[in-house]
C-alpha cells in the first residue's frame, strides 16, 4: 500500500481567503480574476483585483490560438504586472477560468502564480469586501517573453493522438454523459460545436469536479493522490494529457495535478474536444 | 421601427462608451429583480423551464391586457449570468406594451447596438436567450388565440348549420 502525501506538493500555490483578505494590498502581488460572466467582475469584485478574461484577453481574436509573447507583454504591462509579480488567481465556476488563466500566464513562462482556494464563490459566502471600483496601476514594463511554452505544457491533437496510439496518460476531464458520447458539451450548456460525441481512445474519465470539494476548494492531497496516482496510474515516470471541451476544466485538473500533486511534465491539450471531435478521421471510443 | 421604449434604451446604449456600456448592463442586471412577478398579480401564461441555454432556471410571466397589449415578468435562478440578467430588465422594460404580435416580429438586431460587438462576439450564448423565450411565450400565446377563434368559429358556424336545417 501506498503512504498517501499529507500535503500539496506546491503548497504555495494556492492562497486561502483569509490570507487573501490580509495581504490583498501588499505589494508585489496582483489579484486577477476570470471568469465565464463576463460582466461578473464588472459587478463587484476582491479590492485590488484586475479583470482577465480568457477570450478577449488572453485568446486571438482571429486565430483559435493564443495571443503572441507580444500580446502578452502588453497584456502585463497594463496591468502593471511584472516577471517578479506574484498573480493570484481567482473566479467563478471553481476556478475554471481561472486556472485557465494561469495556465495561459505559465505558457508565457510567467511562473510566480496562485491560486485562490474556493475561488470567488468562497470569497463571497464568508462575507468578505467586494468593489465595484476598478483599481488603476502604473505600466509597468513587462519584456517580450521569448517564446511561449507550447512544447512544455501544452498538447496539441497530434501529441494526444501519439499519447493515445502509445497508451500512455490521457484524462478526459468532461462529465460523464459526454465521455461516453451521449451529449457534447457540459449538461445545462448547448449541445452546439461538435459534430462526433466520445472521447480519445484508451482516455479515462476523471472529471474535473472530482478533485474538488463542495464549496469549490481543492480536496486534500491524500485524496487527490487516491484518485489519481492510484485510481488512474499517474507519475512522473510517464507524461500525462488532459483535456475537455476546449481546455478549461483541464486546466483545473492540469493544476491539480502539476502544483498539488507535484506530478512532471503534464500537458493541457486545449484544442480539446472541440477540435478532436470535429477533425476529420481522428479515432473516437464511445462506451456505454 | 423599434417600440418607443426599446429604441430609447438602445439610443441610450449606443451613445455609451464601453466602460459606461458595462457599468450600464451591470445596473440593469442589479435591477433584474425588480421585474418578478408581484402579490396578486395574474397571467394569461407561465412558463418556468430551466433549458441547456441558460445556467439557470427562468421563468417567463405574460399577461395581455385589453388592449392587446403585453406586460412581461420574469423570475430568474441564482445562476443565471450578468449579462442575461441585464437583457432580462432590458426588454422587460422595453417591451412593455406592445402586443404579443410586435414582439415576435422584433429583428434582433438591436441586441449587438446595445450588448456591443465585443460581448456579443464573446459570449453570444448569453445575449439572445431572454429574447427568444420571450418571443417563445408570445408565440405560444397567440397560436392559443387562433385555435380558440377557430373553435369559435366553427362552433358559430355549427350553431348556424343548426338554425338552419
Amino acid at each position: 500500500m501506498t503512504s498517501q502525501p499529507t500535503s500539496y506538493a506546491h503548497p504555495e500555490a494556492l492562497v486561502e481567503t483569509d490570507w487573501l483578505a490580509e495581504h490583498a494590498g501588499d505589494k508585489g502581488i496582483r489579484i486577477i480574476e476570470s471568469n465565464e460572466d463576463i460582466l461578473l467582475y464588472d459587478s463587484g469584485h476582491i479590492p485590488a483585483a484586475v479583470h482577465i478574461d480568457w477570450r478577449s484577453d488572453l485568446q486571438d481574436p482571429l486565430i483559435r490560438d493564443y495571443i503572441t509573447p507580444e500580446k502578452f507583454a502588453e497584456l502585463c504591462r497594463r496591468n502593471g504586472i511584472t516577471p517578479e509579480t506574484t498573480c493570484i488567481f481567482y473566479g467563478d465556476k471553481a476556478n475554471w477560468w481561472a486556472t485557465y488563466a494561469l495556465w495561459a500566464f505559465r505558457l508565457f513562462g510567467h511562473t510566480n502564480v496562485k491560486v485562490l482556494n474556493g475561488g470567488r464563490d468562497k470569497w463571497k459566502a464568508e462575507g468578505r469586501s467586494m468593489t465595484r471600483e476598478v483599481p488603476k496601476y502604473p505600466a509597468s514594463n513587462y519584456p517580450i517573453p521569448a517564446k511561449r511554452l507550447d512544447k512544455e505544457i501544452r498538447a496539441f491533437a497530434d501529441d494526444a493522438r501519439a499519447q493515445s496510439t502509445a497508451g500512455k496518460p490521457l484524462i478526459d476531464v468532461r462529465s460523464p454523459g459526454e465521455f461516453k458520447g451521449e451529449i457534447t458539451h457540459m449538461p445545462e450548456y448547448p449541445q452546439e460545436g461538435v459534430l462526433r460525441g466520445g472521447h480519445i481512445p484508451g482516455a479515462k474519465s476523471v472529471p474535473w469536479k472530482t478533485a474538488a470539494n463542495d464549496d469549490g476548494t481543492f480536496k486534500s492531497a491524500a485524496e487527490l493522490a487516491k484518485i489519481y496516482r492510484e485510481g488512474c496510474g499517474l507519475s512522473s515516470d510517464e507524461p500525462t494529457i488532459v483535456y475537455c471541451r476546449i481546455g478549461e476544466r483541464s486546466s483545473h485538473t492540469w493544476f491539480v495535478l502539476t502544483y498539488l500533486l507535484g506530478l512532471d511534465n503534464v500537458r493541457n491539450y486545449d484544442g480539446s474536444w472541440t477540435e478532436w471531435g470535429n477533425r476529420v478521421g481522428m479515432p473516437i471510443e464511445r462506451s456505454v | 421601427m423599434y417600440p418607443p421604449k426599446l429604441d430609447k434604451i438602445i439610443n441610450l446604449f449606443e451613445m455609451l462608451p464601453e466602460v459606461e456600456r458595462r457599468e450600464t448592463l451591470v445596473s440593469y442586471a442589479d435591477g433584474a429583480k425588480n421585474q418578478e412577478p408581484r402579490p396578486g398579480e395574474g397571467f394569461d401564461l407561465e412558463d418556468v423551464r430551466k433549458d441547456e441555454e441558460c445556467a439557470d432556471t427562468v421563468g417567463v410571466y405574460l399577461q395581455v391586457d385589453d388592449q392587446g397589449k403585453a406586460h412581461f415578468r420574469m423570475t430568474l435562478g441564482p445562476e443565471v449570468q450578468t449579462l442575461t440578467r441585464a437583457m432580462t430588465a432590458i426588454l422587460c422594460k422595453g417591451l412593455d406594451g406592445v402586443t404579443p404580435q410586435d414582439v415576435l416580429d422584433l429583428p434582433s438586431d438591436f441586441v449587438t447596438r446595445i450588448v456591443g460587438a465585443e460581448l456579443v462576439r464573446v459570449r453570444s450564448q448569453t445575449t439572445y436567450y431572454i429574447l427568444t423565450r420571450m418571443k417563445g411565450i408570445c408565440k405560444v400565446y397567440l397560436d392559443r388565440q387562433r385555435q380558440t377563434a377557430q373553435v369559435a368559429e366553427l362552433a358559430a358556424g355549427t350553431t348556424a348549420l343548426h338554425l338552419g336545417s
